[in-house]
């Protein structure tokens, strides 16, 4: 399947000649197709330059629209123009020659120092140098008063853009620039590094204008039978109609002003036909004011050719659906709905050791079937009713079966934005009843998804290399740690943090029948050691999940010490920093000592250990939670009158001009960070306070402390106060002349007039704190969409500059050029991922 | 990626496996083909959406301190202009005990401009005559005399005629000159020198942890706080990457930036492993000169015009490339893609091959 081996690809200019060799058909007709619908010959869609139209035969290749790639033609231009592209580079080499005998202006020592560079250059082989070395050149040369060869005065040249050029205040026309470029001769241009035989200057004066193909430039039947054409279509109808009348003009001899002004016109279509968006060129546009998408612009940017059609390709084998949880999957499997296993296929590629299993696929009536066969021939066979057993009997090794998607097949599973490498990642398919495509719930931090109605992508590979390499490189259960910094990136969240903490706070008991039945969820069919009344504590039966060979040590988030001994849980709460997302190092522990097999059941098993612990506690969040009783708020009053009083502070301190400023403010600077500092603590104190009075009685505090679902942020937002609200990293200041709303005083310099919301959400907010709550609201999410867009930009540019660096058999970084990056990566050959594990063991 | 993989590929499992205390993963090296610039680049790339926009002051120290994503981009890009550089200067054992000595070393840091001194100044550009009135107060911050400040100038400024009264300087031409000329002489000694290192905007004592004390200023002038007596001159260390590589070197910059990188990640609670942080420093090195990763750095330069075309100024690069006749060796991981053959990074670098001996079982199979 290996295409032909392209080496390299040169790029140079077309000569007028190269151009007429290349064209299959000089075109004459400004026009498209005639009355009936046909194309003109001569004109733009001649069916020489091939064909679109189904019924027609192409007249060079006598292929059809399919199987005709196209032809390209030409248009003699009556009166050479410049190209638009390289007027610039034009101008230079204007600049760097004698305008009388041409030769470049270098003296005998200028010419010694450049031939020395360019040997440099040569020796590098760094073709981009030739073009600094170029430019120095021109800098140089550009202000030489006469010629070092024959001796004639050099008149000033100027360039206006875009395509004008003018010697001593008089108009050059291109034909009188294409006989001076012409005048240098090859050994001056290969003097300075230019390479004659890709680009003889006197050739980016047009004189030919090469047309492409009509497949290039494809017209469209809109539903009302009427034809649109191409941009590049219109463009060319009118160079060739601009064209036609110079042409007429001058066998009629017209005045020279009439044949100037035509000649201008016709620049400026060939202008924009190469760069509809050249600076000093009006834009050509359509009759619905819509600028005309020429060449330049089908090449360039997001949309254009380069990074929307040959850097990213699309794909067949591929599903799409929004996603859910299934706690009873692995994190290496994704759940695929019977509607898209029945539909997308996997190559059976038949072998004589594997045939009989092949031919069992074509026979069978429905799922699991072979949908199509491709004969060695490359012929494909849709498998219907009735010829099964014919292609069975024509089933020989080499062939291809086609069969639906099967439990256990590998998939590449995906979500937008693919961020990092463990946005694609490979799953076993698990065929299963509904639509949508499911996930174990752990499996969603490294895609960053959710499900409220997040989808993703399926794609299935098709060769058994792009198979194997999914199946070793790409299963989460190889990525549990992250390539970024080395800790897991599965681990369990929310209610398993819940269920688990329950499990192992050493306070819960179960009986028997409780520990019986949890154990045989997850598929062991053995109790631990009972407590003495007969009960089972919740650290019992966690530690079966455990091998009895771990040995583990860790602090906790509250700091308390994690013990296990072999295999046992003997002190400790599992919680966020052992098995969440702050660190999960047990689980990194676990995956290092024991692998990626062992981990994939492990987390499965923790799920449903944990969750079955939590459907027996029961947790609810309630109002109840968040109530605000007489001490909160006497404490509350107490606070807000505590900070209040030390803005009130700042404020006299300003106004008596006592307040120094920090350096490089002004003082009403240092009075708002002061007075946004010390407003911003409100919260901070209040925080301490709730942890100081609320118990693990209260539902939401307990989750919050425990790290399974909210923060002590939301509790105090609920129950004392929003606190001080922050525009633009400061007090919000804005609105109204000299005050927010027009319910302040102005000038008011108090926080409750500046963003300091006093209320919580259980008591409700007053209309102002609503107000002042929504400006900070909005500019967070304001402020989101900027650092998206900022940081993608900033991904693309790292991503262009570092992609080509690998690591070679030497343990060397290099780039494509084989140029040596670090001399040992990273300084000591490690990979990132597994920077945690400790080779001392 | 996956190293001494013992895990058969087969299907689920629900025993729980167990291998005596041994490792599983027990190679930690990287492997051949390891694409670690676009892990680099991920491992910086997916955590900057969380970061912050905004500059932060952080109280008590002497500005704003950039951080977030825009130091990131500021680094990264190799931006000659930082926005606001500091420097945390090291002092020689015996001063940096010495608080008296300290406080008259970091009077020499901070620039201060005749401007920075004054408390009125009255101009007449008519006859082209300036009136200074110097403030006692600012004087004595910064230990200076009138007649230090008088001398300084009159040195500079060859053909002003400077006069004192008091705590007035007068200032005149020899040669009187037009207005415009005039003004911009004006502005000239208002903001000449008279002491301190220039860039230097602010420059505090602050004390380390082992009760000796050092120097923060906000500004950053390596090679001239260098020559300060008193100063190790070998530690300085400064946010400002083209001063470390002016005054320490290129491989000083590359540390510079892979450090500054990595405080500002931890500032913002990202976890970077720094190798990736290394790796960018490094190759933004490379050459012995500084280069930004974009248009005009390591991504604008590369040798592949596909690679250049495919990232920035399309149409430049294509016509600059046929002018000089240049080539594309099609090494590139861009040039690849674009003509659809297989790259030439991790797996796409090796070749599935078959021994022999396996080769002739098979066939003796048959």
């Amino acid at each position: 399947m290996q295409a032909e081996i392209i080496e390299n690809i040169k790029f140079t200019t077309l000569s007028p000649e190269t151009i007429k060799k290349m064209s299959v058909a000089k075109l004459i007709v400004a026009d498209t197709y005639n009355e009936e619908g046909y194309p003109i010959d001569g004109g733009l869609m001649d069916q020489r330059l091939g064909v679109i139209d189904p019924g027609l035969k192409c007249k060079t290749c006598g292929g059809r629209a399919k199987s005709c790639m196209g032809h390209f033609g030409h248009i003699e231009l009556i009166r050479p123009v410049i190209h638009p592209e390289f007027a610039r580079f034009i101008y230079m080499l204007l600049q760097s020659t004698c305008e009388k005998c041409h030769h470049i202006l270098l003296n005998n020592a200028q010419t010694e120092d450049v031939s020395n560079a360019l040997k440099i250059i040569n020796l590098n082989s760094d073709e981009q140098q030739e073009e600094t070395l170029f430019n120095d050149i021109v800098k140089k040369l550009k202000s030489v008063k006469t010629c070092p060869f024959c001796g004639a005065e050099q008149h000033k040249l100027k360039f206006e853009r875009p395509t004008f050029f003018y010697l001593n205040g008089e108009r050059l026309k291109p034909d009188a620039i294409r006989d001076w470029l012409s005048g240098i001769t090859d050994e001056d241009l290969i003097s300075i590094g230019m390479d004659p035989k890709a680009t003889r200057p006197e050739w980016l004066i047009l004189s030919a204008l090469l047309v492409p193909p009509v497949n290039v430039r494809p017209s469209i039947t809109l539903e009302s039978g009427e034809r649109s054409e191409d941009d590049l279509t219109h463009k060319l109808v009118e160079v060739m109609r601009i064209n036609e009348r110079l042409s007429q003009d001058i066998d009629a001899g017209a005045p020279q002003i009439i044949i100037d002004d035509l000649w201008e016109l016709l620049q400026y279509h060939v202008t924009t036909y190469f760069n509809n968006e050249t600076p000093g060129v009006p834009v050509a546009r359509h009759r619905s004011t819509k600028p005309l998408k020429t060449l330049a612009q089908r090449l360039k940017g997001k949309e254009g050719r380069l990074r929307y059609n040959l850097s990213g390709k699309r794909v067949n084998f591929s599903a799409r659906s929004v996603i859910s949880q299934d706690a009873n999957l692995t994190i290496n499997q994704v759940g695929v709905p019977m509607r898209i296993a029945s539909v997308m296929t996997v190559p059976l590629y038949v072998t004589k050791w594997n045939i009989n299993e092949a031919k069992k696929f074509i026979l069978n009536k429905d799922y699991p079937m072979a949908l199509n066969v491709i004969s060695k021939d490359g012929l494909r066979r849709r498998v219907n009713e009735g010829d099964r057993e014919k292609l069975v009997e024509a089933l020989q090794p080499g062939d291809v079966v086609e069969r639906q998607l099967m439990d256990n097949d590998i998939v590449l599973f995906n979500r937008q934005p693919t961020l990092h490498r463990l946005s694609i990642m490979a799953h076993r398919v698990k065929v299963m009843p509904g639509k949508t495509l499911r996930i174990h719930v752990s499996a969603a931090f490294p895609y960053n998804a959710d499900y409220d109605g997040d989808e993703m992508n399926l794609h299935v590979p098709q060769t058994l290399e792009s198979q194997a390499e999914a199946m070793y490189m790409m299963q989460p259960k190889h990525l549990i740690l992250s390539a970024r910094h080395g800790a897991p990136v599965f681990y369990t969240e929310e209610d398993e943090i819940a269920g688990i903490y329950f499990l192992t706070n050493g306070e819960t008991f179960y009986t028997k029948d409780e520990a019986a039945l949890m154990l045989a969820d997850v598929g062991i069919y053995e109790l631990p050691e009972a407590e003495k009344d007969g009960t089972y504590s919740g650290r019992a039966i966690i530690s079966m999940l455990f091998p009895k060979t771990l040995n583990f040590e860790d602090k906790n988030s509250k700091g308390k010490a994690v013990v296990i001994k072999n295999g046992k849980l003997i002190d400790g709460v599992l919680d966020g920093r052992i098995i969440g997302e702050k660190g999960a190092t047990l689980i990194a522990k676990l995956y290092i000592d024991y692998g990626s097999d062992y981990i994939e059941q492990f987390i499965l098993n923790l799920t449903k250990l944990s969750l079955r612990a939590i459907y027996k506690k029961a947790l609810t969040v309630s109002i109840k939670d968040y109530f605000v009783t007489p001490e909160m708020e006497k404490e509350k009053a107490k606070i807000i009158e505590e900070v209040e009083k030390k803005a009130e502070n700042i404020v006299t301190e300003y106004k008596e001009k006592k307040l120094e400023p920090l350096p490089g403010y002004t003082r009403r600077e240092t009075m708002n960070t002061l007075m946004f500092a010390q407003l911003s603590e409100a919260r901070d104190i209040a925080g301490k306070y709730l942890a100081g009075i609320l118990t693990t009685n209260n539902n939401a505090f307990l989750l919050a402390s425990i790290g399974a679902r909210g923060s002590i942020l939301n509790m105090i937002q609920m129950s004392i106060m929003l606190g001080q609200q922050s525009v633009r990293g400061k007090r919000p200041s804005r609105g109204y002349s000299g005050r927010i709303l027009p319910y302040f005083k102005k000038n008011d310099k108090s926080p409750e007039a500046r963003g300091f919301v006093t209320s919580c959400f259980v008591d409700g907010l007053t209309p102002t704190d609503f107000f002042e709550h929504a400006m900070g609201s909005r500019d967070s999410a304001a402020t989101k969409s900027l650092v998206t867009a900022v940081s993608g930009y900033m991904y693309r540019r790292l991503v262009n500059a570092l992609m080509d660096f690998y690591v070679s058999n030497d343990k060397t970084v290099r780039d494509a050029n084989y140029a040596l990056i670090q001399p040992i990566y990273g300084g000591d050959g490690v990979d990132p991922m597994y920077v945690n594990v400790k080779k001392d063991k | 990626m996956v190293k001494n993989s013992k895990s058969s590929e087969s299907t689920v499992k629900s025993e729980v496996v167990n291998i005596d205390g041994e490792n599983f993963i027990s190679n930690t090296d990287v492997e051949y083909g390891e694409p670690v610039g676009v892990v680099a680049a991920q491992s910086m790339g997916e955590p900057s959406t969380q970061m912050v926009l905004r500059t932060f002051h952080s109280a008590g120290i002497a500005t704003t301190i950039s951080s977030g994503l825009p130091r990131i981009i500021e680094i990264i890009d190799g931006r000659k202009k930082q926005a606001s550089p500091t420097m945390t200067v090291t002092l020689e054992p015996k001063v940096a005990k010495d608080y008296d000595e300290v406080k008259k070393l970091v009077k020499r840091f901070q620039e201060i401009r005749v401007k920075d001194l004054i408390s009125k100044h009255r101009e007449n550009l008519k006859d082209s005559k300036l009136e200074l009135t110097f403030s006692d107060s600012k004087l004595k911050d910064v230990g200076l005399k009138v007649d230090d400040v008088m001398k300084k100038l009159n040195d500079k400024f060859g053909n002003v005629i400077i006069e004192k009264k008091e705590d007035k300087l007068f200032f005149s031409y020899k040669k009187a000159k037009d207005i415009h000329a005039t003004r911009t002489a004006f502005i000239h000694i208002l903001n000449f020198m008279v002491s301190g290192l220039s860039g230097i905007k602010k420059a505090v004592i602050m004390q380390n942890d082992d009760e000796t004390f050092y120097i923060f200023t906000s500004g950053s002038n390596v090679s001239d706080a260098m020559e300060l007596k008193g100063v190790e001159s070998d530690k300085i260390y400064s946010t400002d990457i083209f001063d470390v590589q002016k005054a320490y070197g290129i491989e000083a910059a590359r540390n510079a930036i892979a450090y500054e990188i990595k405080s500002t990640m931890e500032h913002e609670g990202v976890r970077v492993n720094f190798r990736h942080m290394g790796l960018i420093a490094d190759s933004m090195t490379l050459t012995g000169d500084i280069k930004g990763v974009g248009r005009h750095g390591i991504a604008g330069t590369k040798s592949s015009v596909f690679a250049r075309a495919a990232y920035e100024e399309t149409v430049k690069h294509f016509v600059n490339a046929s002018i000089f006749g240049e080539s594309d060796p099609l090494k590139g991981v861009t040039e690849n893609i674009l003509i659809g053959k297989q790259i030439k990074v991790g797996t796409g670098l090796v070749k599935l091959g078959v021994k022999k001996s396996d080769l002739s079982k098979i066939k003796a199979d048959e």
